[in-house]
């Protein structure tokens, strides 16, 4: 029996740019259980970055309800949504967003230091794990510069995902990287998935998107098809 | 295809016009300061506008080493032209005010007692008539006069038959031998030419007279070599009289520095200050194009990959600097031009008389010079360097750093330099421009001790001549103040050697019962005369004792007022009445002592922060008559009634004496500080333009940097940090910044404050108070760059400002 973690209903975004009124999303109601790994594709500008942008609280609907963890969180204050944020969801981006200011573990920490529960201790630790977890402990003390993209990105994935998220969002997150690299990041999130994460990732890559249990396909802003990944069906069946 | 990166630069600059409409008055301020700067230094310091002028010097007396243009004994002055090597067409001479009668009845002129050669030297032949003859130098020759193209034209109406007709100059007749051309007034102002006729062999050093001396420097010697000859000279001259010699020594300056004379400390000051606002505004604006150029370095990057040629990019980054640079630039230039007419107006105020004649401030083809110089290096700095260090190299690592979306780390720690320097050259800046500002502002405000509500005042010169026994000029003053006192109209003649508020005379003075052993035990004061009931109509207040009465009249009377410093600095805790003095620097061989009868308030006499601290003391005017004295009328008539009133009862006394300089007694106080106030309100226009250029660059810089930096906050935000994280973040560094640039930029400022200030009078409390509140506007300026900008950036959902170039 599986915990319903997002629900939109009829959400809408429309941009207004002078003169310009863009809608990006309509009419998108769509629900997101706990531990499931969707992908959302579609041509280029139907919407699929304003959607993540959504669920990940990074912009507000223009209409319609959201429900995080049973939560409604359409009108809540920016600095509660700072806080979802900050626990709640992982972001992980397609140009990787590392600072370049920071070294390796002081991006990986930087979430975690936005929150005040936790001890020092704790967060050294928390990030050692994650570090370890995206294989990249001999490189805690370099800079973001001093990385290649591929190394760059499980960076990324150990930021997004050092402070236990509910919910990993990535956007395109293989998009500049090479064919290595990005079977390599995507073996990440296999793992992280088979850990009992809960990804949403928007993607171009038909490969990638194989390797999710749910597809849904957008076109000029709207779920054109919603459906089960034939693929995993046995998977689905045996692990339900 | 230049149109077209114009277009582009165009665009780009009406994108953000909040940005361009910044640079543009910073450098338009810059330029301006500057341009305004140079061209008044210009002017103080320029060749005379002859024929190798540039190599006319001035030999002028120097005390302890202080080079104001002191005039010199004529005996030094022989000395130094039979020893010294490397000059060449001597001459003395010196300057004064005569009276001259003429058509339009008595007036005041400046005169130059001057040797044959002056007009020589400056290769200027006259109109009409001839210049001096030698033998017109020797005492006992002809009496002859050469004058100006002004009396030519106003006394006679520019009568040609001029020549041979005979004018009346303080109380002798001169044959007139010559006119000079129209603007001629060398050495300085002078509107009349008189020969000097001084022999320094039929003069004793002890009583001898002050003079300048005026020669060419020899072609391929410079004025070092002649200085060190001269301090050869003098130290010689000081071992044999050490007496009259004592640290005296001589030098030689250009002629337009003389004019400036001792007010040059104060110019050399507000040129350092003047020029640090210069280099604060170079920095500003190379700062904002610069990160301006960073900010666009991904840009250039992408053309670079495209293939886009270095000298396109380069042109294409400079059309925005050419753009920004000639557009503040000629904004600059039109004030300045404005700026120069208005000096123009007030520096004349500064001269009774007339202003060196080739001060000139206006637009010339110097400033048009410079300002085109200014604007080509400000346009190569801001745009070239930029530009070529964008243009080339690494734009790989450019364009690699970009995609990671954050501010580029290189980039960052230039921006941190930039605004750190800002701090700190702003902080120097800023304090040194308020002590100047306080230096002059306690000049100007200061309490005179008396008051000049509804007063007329007016100089009258007895001639030696016709006053030569004291009992004369008592008698002229006497007649003068009664027939004063009885016309309608004039309530109050108050007359005085000069008043508080004005310069005074200062007198060497002992007192009864100190022993003195050499002249550098004696005490100085003021030494005033006024007549009985000038200083209670005045309204310097009696403090103990009694004011003058009729019974001190005569020059056998013995009786003096003091002011209360000269108390307090004399007899700390006991009564100065009865206690007796006597000056000492007076011909007399053994002066009589003179007993104080009364004590009034301070009167400060000059505006030298200093020197207006001296006690004064007040004799009667009989007994101690002068040649020159101060009519001071309170009347509620107007000036040209009281005018009228003086002039008339001044020619039923004696037609030969004219009354100069009349004006409200305000009004000559006033003048006695206009230069400083000049200068202190273009202190303050500096100090506000500082204030300004110092704030619009760390507020331009810090919000550039903040703005750079709209992506990472996107990414922070994006990771759960709230608004409160990422100001208190942006804030924390703003302050680092500021503790960084403001340690030293306190420390330096307070230590050139603390210097500048025993100059001019600021103590060490005010200058502790001023920079502290220095400190608090930088900070507060820092924290509204941090804050404003952050607020704005923050404004942004965090999903457009992850995708914000
Ligand atoms: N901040 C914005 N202001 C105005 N219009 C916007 C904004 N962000 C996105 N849009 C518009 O909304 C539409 C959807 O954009 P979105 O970024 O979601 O597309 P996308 O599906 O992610 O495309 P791609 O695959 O190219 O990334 C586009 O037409 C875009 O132009
Ligand atoms: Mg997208």
């Amino acid at each position: 029996m599986s915990t319903t973690l997002i629900k939109l209903e009829n959400i809408e975004k429309v941009f207004y740019t002078e003169e310009v009124e863009t809608h990006a999303l309509s009419n998108i109601s769509l629900t997101i259980n706990k531990g499931e790994y969707v992908s959302i594709s579609g041509p280029s500008g139907c919407g699929k970055s304003t959607l993540l942008s959504l669920l990940g609280l990074l912009d507000t609907s223009t209409g319609g309800k959201y429900q995080l963890a049973e939560h409604d969180v359409s009108g809540i204050s920016k600095t509660e949504r700072a806080r979802i944020r900050n626990k709640e969801i992982g972001f992980i981006f397609q140009s990787f967003n590392l600072i370049s200011d920071l070294s390796v573990e002081e991006n990986i920490d930087l979430p975690l230091s936005y929150r005040n529960d936790l001890s020092k201790e704790q967060r050294v630790k928390m990030v050692k794990d994650s570090l370890e977890k995206v294989n990249m402990s001999h490189r805690a003390k370099h800079f973001p510069s001093q990385l290649s993209g591929g190394q760059q990105q499980r960076v990324a994935v150990a930021r997004a995902i050092v402070g236990n998220p509910s919910i990993i969002l990535a956007d395109e997150p293989t998009g500049n990287l090479d064919s290595e690299n990005a079977a390599a990041v995507m073996q990440l999130l296999d793992v992280l998935h088979a850990e009992g994460a809960t990804i949403c990732m928007v993607t171009h890559d038909p490969r990638s998107a194989e390797r999710a249990d749910r597809n849904i396909d957008i076109l000029d802003g709207q779920i054109i098809s919603d459906q089960s990944n034939p693929a995993h069906k046995n998977f689905d069946a045996a692990t339900a | 295809m230049i149109m077209q990166d114009f277009k582009y630069a165009i665009r780009l600059l009406a994108k953000k016009p909040g940005f361009t409409i910044l640079t543009t008055l910073v450098m338009a301020t810059g330029i301006g300061l500057s341009v305004y700067l140079f061209s008044f230094f210009n002017m103080l310091f320029a060749d005379l506008p002859f024929k190798d002028g540039e190599s006319i010097v001035i030999i002028a007396a120097s005390e302890n080493g202080a080079t104001n243009f002191d005039r010199l004994s004529i005996h030094d002055y022989f000395e130094i032209r039979n020893n010294v090597k490397g000059l060449s067409q001597f001459g003395a001479y010196s300057e004064e005010s005569v009276n001259v009668i003429g058509r339009e009845g008595a007036r005041k002129y400046n005169a130059s007692y001057t040797e044959p050669g002056m007009f020589e030297l400056t290769h200027t032949v006259p109109v009409l008539g001839r210049t001096f003859a030698t033998k017109e130098d020797k005492v006992g020759a002809e009496n002859v006069v050469i004058v100006g193209f002004d009396i030519w034209k106003n006394q006679y109406g520019g009568d040609s038959e001029i020549l041979d007709q005979i004018l009346q100059i303080s109380g002798e007749s001169y044959r007139i031998i010559g006119v000079m051309p129209e603007g001629y007034s060398f050495p300085r102002r002078a509107e009349l030419w008189l020969p000097l006729r001084k022999d320094a062999k039929q003069l004793s050093r002890d009583n001898t007279e002050y003079i300048r001396g005026f020669a060419r420097l020899d072609e391929g010697v410079s004025k070092q070599e002649i200085n060190q000859q001269l301090s050869v000279i003098m130290q010689r001259i000081e071992q044999k009289y050490p007496k009259t010699n004592h640290r005296k020594s001589a030098y030689i300056g250009s002629m337009s520095m003389s004019s400036v004379g001792s007010g040059i400390a104060v110019v050399y000051s507000m040129q350092v200050v003047a020029i640090l606002i210069l280099v604060l505004a170079s920095i500003n604006v190379g700062n904002l194009l610069l990160s301006r150029a960073v900010e666009r370095s991904k840009e250039t990057a992408i053309r670079v990959a495209l293939g886009a040629p270095r000298a396109r990019l380069i042109s294409q980054m400079l059309w925005e600097s050419i753009i920004i640079c000639t557009m503040g630039g000629i904004i600059g230039f039109l004030m300045v031009a404005w700026g120069l007419e208005i000096t123009q107006g007030i520096t004349a105020g500064f001269f009774p008389g007339k202003m060196p004649f080739w001060w000139v401030f206006s637009i010339d083809a110097f400033n048009i010079k410079l300002f085109i110089a200014f604007v080509i290096s400000t346009i190569i700095v801001t745009g070239l360097l930029p530009a070529w260090k964008n243009s080339g190299e690494n734009f790989n690592d450019a364009l690699k750093d970009g995609t990671r979306g954050a501010l580029s780390k290189k980039s960052g720690r230039l921006n941190k330099v930039l605004v750190i320097s800002e701090i700190l050259i702003s902080l120097v800046v800023l304090i040194c421009a308020s002590v100047m500002v306080l230096s002059s502002y306690n000049r100007t405000h200061a309490d005179i001790g008396a008051e000049t509500q509804g007063i007329i005042v007016a100089d009258v010169a007895l001639s030696d001549a016709r006053y030569d026994l004291a009992s004369k000029k008592s008698e002229f003053i006497n007649t003068l103040q009664s027939r004063l006192e009885n016309s309608t109209g004039i309530s109050d003649v108050m007359i005085s050697s000069t008043l508080p508020g004005l310069f005074a005379r200062t007198n060497k003075l002992e007192i009864e019962g100190k022993e003195y052993h050499d002249n550098k035990g004696k005490h100085e004061a003021n030494a005033i005369v006024i007549t009985p009931g000038t200083l209670g109509k005045l309204g310097v207040e009696l403090q103990q004792g009694r004011y003058f009465n009729n019974s001190d009249n005569g020059d056998d009377k013995r009786s003096v007022i003091v002011t209360e410093s000269f108390v307090s600095q004399h007899f700390p805790k006991q009564s100065a009445l009865g206690k007796r003095l006597r000056f000492t620097e007076n011909d007399q061989q053994n002066p009589s002592w003179l007993t104080i009868v009364g004590i009034v308030e301070h009167t400060r006499q000059g505006d030298n922060p200093t020197r207006s601290k001296l006690p004064s003391v007040f004799r009667p005017y009989a007994q101690d008559p002068r040649v020159q004295v101060t009519v001071a009328m309170k009347s509620a008539l107007d000036k040209t009634s009281v005018t009228k009133i003086l002039r008339d009862t001044l020619r039923s006394i004696d037609s030969q004496l004219p009354a100069f300089r009349i004006e409200t007694y305000t009004q000559s106080v006033y003048r006695v500080s206009a230069s400083v106030r000049f200068i202190s309100s273009v202190l303050l226009i500096f100090g506000i333009a500082a204030v300004v250029l110092a704030g619009s660059g760390i507020y331009g810089v810090m919000s550039n940097t903040i703005s750079q930096r709209t992506q990472e906050i996107g990414i922070k935000r994006a990771l759960g940090a709230d608004e409160k994280h990422i100001i208190n973040e942006l804030l924390i560094a703003g302050v680092k910044q500021l503790l960084w640039g403001g340690i030293p930029g306190t420390i330096l400022g307070g230590a050139l404050g603390f210097a500048m200030g025993t100059v001019m009078g600021v103590g060490i409390n005010e200058i502790v108070i001023l920079s502290l509140t220095t400190v608090i506007i930088l900070g507060t300026i820092v924290i509204l760059a941090t804050y404003l900008p952050a607020k704005k950036a923050l404004q942004l959902e965090p999903s457009e400002a992850l995708h914000y170039e």
